[in-house]
């Protein structure tokens, strides 16, 4: 095989990549342009009604985009106060050690249960226990979807962070050590400072994992079409009504089912690159 | 007084200590949690037939449960939906993947490679139901009908950036002594890349196909607008087909078929965490 | 060893089967064929019933997906099935949108029943508007001064009531809704008819299995599902106020005489609120909908010569008889004869496909 060929292969598989990109924009923007053009694009976005009556036919996105920006903010709160210790334990205090490794397994095994057995889980288990406290009645909902995205984002958050408390340089803190520093304020004034950047983005990521989540929510947040008046009310994200309602819709609601799709899309996309290039730019420093 | 700020310090230290260890253990109770439920719920309806016979009816599950038998019938037809759509998304996204990241580390400074690299990251970060509604408009439409091909370029599209991103990754860890010296003994890039990267890469680049598998073998929402779902055992490429998660939904939605869930689930869970620990086992050995 | 080998032999043997369709039979004058439709969750058990039997009789095979009634009428449109199930028959803006002509087979009856999950109550009575204002969230409270009077022998917790809904459009949902705009001035002026509405209070699940799903894990809770799916469940449902005024619990019986009133020639008509004696309130029949003319997307004339055969047989007194099997009920003789009727205007590019 010459040069010229080789190269030629590894282009044209290249290109396999901004074919297909291309066409997941492509076929998202076609297909939303009519809700876009009878709603108009913003009036889309912040209308709250979702309604099929026929003749009367309204779709807005509101309250989806609230229920995702809802859970997603509520699992980032419940998924901190694990992935940091996570985060800690195996990059800092028992850093390179036998635990930590088991910890590390625990994680990646977290990370790769198929969210529908989150779903289930949820449902099963966590559902009942909500309504046994008498948090909530029906036991669906923001909170109980929320705690599920929780648990599943923190393997994604912990490793990442642990990746970069792991690189804070030894002679920084040898030198606080040295000084009479506990390893609490270690970690407090040189590792957090050194390594904050990092694990801020990493956080980043975990919130363009929770923002897309489907079958978990679906299975979890109650499946109504209103804006959540609380974190105990029932709703829906922007994932799960397109799980609920693309498998019936036509006409003009497909085409809204479709820009909601291209909204999550936008969305995801623009946090998830906001994520990188701040990864990267951790790592340069 | 110092005595006594020291004292504070060292009990804020040794607190910390205890508030990292405990949090960081409780995180392993979720995943003892779902284990322990899937098992000691699923593991009694593990038998031969739950493997070699496809979904009962609503109509044979309800009177199974009416004469207190156990439900008849078992998940073939989505074991077998399940691997032939991950096996034609794998034929395809293995060979293009590994060629796209060798791409990649060739050309590591070119505009075109940072601009795939981008699009890669963001084909990974697009969330799986997306994936799903693109692939109804591209395939299910223009083919009149769901199908198993449908599922398949869904998974497919999965896996590609996942396959992109260990090809290179593990490529551009490679000494670079390693080509150099190739490239001395006279011969062009693509003996090099065949003959001597690509083989010395093997390791990380196949357990990354395992977590890829791993990743998309879960994945429901893009199935449910593709696959569909077939309570038949069947092979046809252009048909419906089901697959394990397509009938954990299905399972989960009628109250007759309820009882599947679990024994469908403990499969699917302990496939994925098996290829998870194998990949993890892999890395390790090859990485020494 | 031998126990598996035997096991290996069957699975072999199964899948090969499976794999070629049955056997040829040629008794039909035709080959076996493949036959695909969609829709309505709410006969699911008694289609299952009917195609398997359907196949072994023919060799034909008949793959369903109750995706919902929504889902299929839009399969339909997109002509990628054969049929499509539905619950709700279509309006006529919705004939003028398919534009080609369509055939609604009724292929049995059913009723909405409101399942409900209380510990305790054993027995409850529901009227049409007390149903409504639940559903619209203005009876909040399970021991509500109307449910009381309604339930003078039963003690009704001082708890919140939780309505279970529909996620997806369904034939249910319409036929439920279809129900209370006749029967409460208040819904039909707030939220009316439809496969999918608007409710404001509750929650949400996915098809009739995934209402009586939740309902069974809820306490309080109250929805409407498809009677079918309230007996497998082992969850009890209420008796209704009639037009009438006499309590009815949904049977075969009375579901059947929901329908003895008039039935017009294309058999689209809704027989919720029926003033017959004896009704049960929330009867509906539930449609398979076809082209009128059959050649369309490629398929062949086989194809549509099997479909037909499969309407026939639903119709036939054997099929028929099953209906009450799966807790359903059968078709009136007025349906089936229209029905037949309509059948024998179906033709393939212009030739009457039943001779």
């Amino acid at each position: 095989m010459n040069d010229k060929l080789y190269k030629a292969i590894l282009f044209i598989a290249a290109m396999v990549m901004p074919i297909v990109c291309g066409g997941v924009v492509y076929a998202l923007v076609t297909d939303a342009h009519s809700a876009f053009e009878h709603f108009g694009f913003l009036r889309f976005l912040t209308s709250s009604e979702w309604s099929y009556t026929e003749g009367a036919e309204q779709y807005g996105a509101l309250p989806f985009i609230t229920g995702t920006l809802m859970t997603t903010a509520l699992a980032l709160v419940f998924c901190i106060p694990f992935s940091l210790p996570v985060a800690l334990f195996v990059g800092e205090y028992f850093k390179g050690t036998k635990v930590a490794s088991v910890l590390g397994t625990v994680t990646d095994l977290l990370a790769g249960i198929p969210s529908i057995i989150y779903g289930l889980w949820g449902f099963y288990t966590l559902r009942p226990l909500i309504m046994a406290l008498g948090i909530s009645s029906q036991g669906s909902g923001i909170l109980t979807a929320s705690v599920v995205l929780a648990i599943m984002i923190v393997p994604y958050a912990a490793s990442l962070s642990a990746e970069f408390i792991k690189m804070v340089p030894n002679d920084l803190k040898e030198g606080a050590y040295s000084l009479g520093a506990t390893r609490a304020e270690v970690i407090r004034k040189v590792v957090y400072p050194v390594a904050g950047s990092g694990i801020f983005s990493s956080y980043v990521l975990a919130i363009g994992r929770a923002l897309g989540e489907t079958m978990t929510v679906t299975m979890l947040i109650g499946n109504t079409n209103n804006i959540p008046e609380s974190i105990t009310s029932t709703g829906n994200s922007m994932a799960s009504i397109i799980a609920n309602q693309f498998g019936e819709a036509s006409d003009l609601r497909f085409s809204s089912l479709i820009a909601i799709g291209l909204v999550l899309f936008l969305i995801t996309a623009i946090i998830n690159m906001i994520g990188k290039m701040m990864i990267k730019r951790a790592r340069i420093s | 007084m110092t005595h006594l700020k020291t004292k504070h310090r060292l009990a804020t230290d040794k607190a910390m200590l205890w508030m990292v260890c405990l949090f960081a253990a409780l995180t392993a109770v979720p995943l003892l949690a779902i284990l322990g439920e899937v098992l000691l719920r699923g593991y009694d309806q593990l038998s031969w037939s739950f493997f070699t016979e496809p979904t009962p009816t609503a109509y044979r599950a309800m009177k199974a449960i009416e004469a207190g038998d156990p439900i008849p019938g078992g998940i073939a037809n989505g074991i077998i939906g399940t691997m032939i759509m991950l096996g034609m998304a794998a034929i395809v996204a293995v060979p293009t993947g590994i060629l796209c990241g060798a791409f990649l580390a060739e050309n590591p400074k070119r505009r075109f490679s940072q601009t795939v690299s981008y699009l890669t990251d963001l084909l990974q970060g697009t969330p799986s139901v997306i994936i799903g509604i693109v692939t109804y408009v591209w395939i299910v439409v223009p083919m009149r009908g769901y199908s198993a091909i449908a599922g398949s370029v869904a998974l497919f599209i999965m896996m590609l950036p996942l396959v992109i991103r260990s090809t290179e990754e593990t490529l551009k860890i490679l000494p670079t002594s390693l080509k150099e010296a190739g490239l001395a003994l006279g011969s062009n890039r693509a003996r090099v890349m065949l003959k001597v990267q690509l083989p010395a890469a093997f390791g990380g680049i196949f357990t990354g196909v395992l977590l890829a598998i791993s990743r998309v073998i879960g994945e429901t929402a893009p199935l449910m607008f593709t696959a569909l779902g077939c309570s038949f055992i069947r092979f046809a490429i252009d048909k419906p087909i089901s697959a394990v998660p397509l009938l954990i939904w299905e399972f989960f939605n009628d109250p007759n078929l309820q009882e599947l869930i679990w024994g469908a689930s403990l499969f699917l869970l302990l496939f994925v965490l098996i290829l998870n620990l194998t990949a993890k086992y892999l890395a390790k050995k090859w990485n020494q | 060893m031998k126990k598996i080998f035997q096991s290996v032999m069957t699975l072999v043997i199964a899948i090969a089967m499976t794999a070629c369709g049955g056997n040829t039979n040629k008794e039909n004058g035709r080959e076996p064929q493949e036959l695909s439709g969609a829709g309505a969750t709410f006969p699911l058990p008694f289609y299952n019933v009917v195609f398997e039997q359907f196949g072994q009789m023919k060799g034909d095979f008949v793959a369903y997906g109750g995706i919902g009634s929504g889902g299929g009428v839009r399969n339909l449109k997109d002509k990628i099935v054969d049929f499509a199930g539905s619950d709700a028959f279509l309006s006529d803006k919705e004939m003028a949108e398919i534009k080609i002509p369509v055939i609604h087979v009724p292929t049995c009856m059913g009723a909405v029943v409101l399942a409900y999950n209380l510990e305790g109550v054993e027995s409850l009575n529901l009227s049409g508007d007390v149903i409504a204002d639940i559903f619209a969230g203005e009876i909040k409270m399970w021991n509500d001064a109307r449910l009381v009077a309604l339930n003078p022998d039963v003690t009704l917790p001082e708890e919140a009531i939780i309505p279970v809904f529909r996620s997806d459009g369904s034939g249910t949902t319409f036929v439920f809704t279809d129900y209370l705009t006749k029967v409460s001035p208040m819904w039909k002026e707030k939220y009316g008819t439809g496969k999918s509405v608007n409710f404001p209070v509750g929650q949400a699940a996915k098809g009739n299995p995934g209402v009586a799903g939740v309902i069974a894990q809820t306490k309080n809770a109250i929805g409407y599902v498809g009677s079918e799916y309230a007996f497998a469940q082992k969850i009890p449902y209420a008796q209704i106020a009639n037009q009438r005024g006499e309590l009815v619990k949904p049977t075969a019986a009375s579901i059947s005489a929901a329908a003895s009133g008039e039935i017009p020639a294309d058999t689209r008509c809704s027989i919720t609120n029926s003033d017959a004696e004896g009704a049960y309130p929330i009867s509906t029949f539930t449609w398979m909908i076809i082209y009128k003319e059959q050649c369309y997307a490629g398929r062949s004339k086989e194809q549509a010569m099997a479909t037909l055969d499969l309407l026939k047989y639903i119709l036939s007194d054997e099929a028929q008889t099953i209906t009450s099997e799966v807790h359903y009920a059968p078709l009136p003789s007025k349906a089936k004869e229209l029905s037949m009727k309509n059948l024998k205007t179906v033709t393939y590019e212009g030739v009457a496909v039943w001779q």
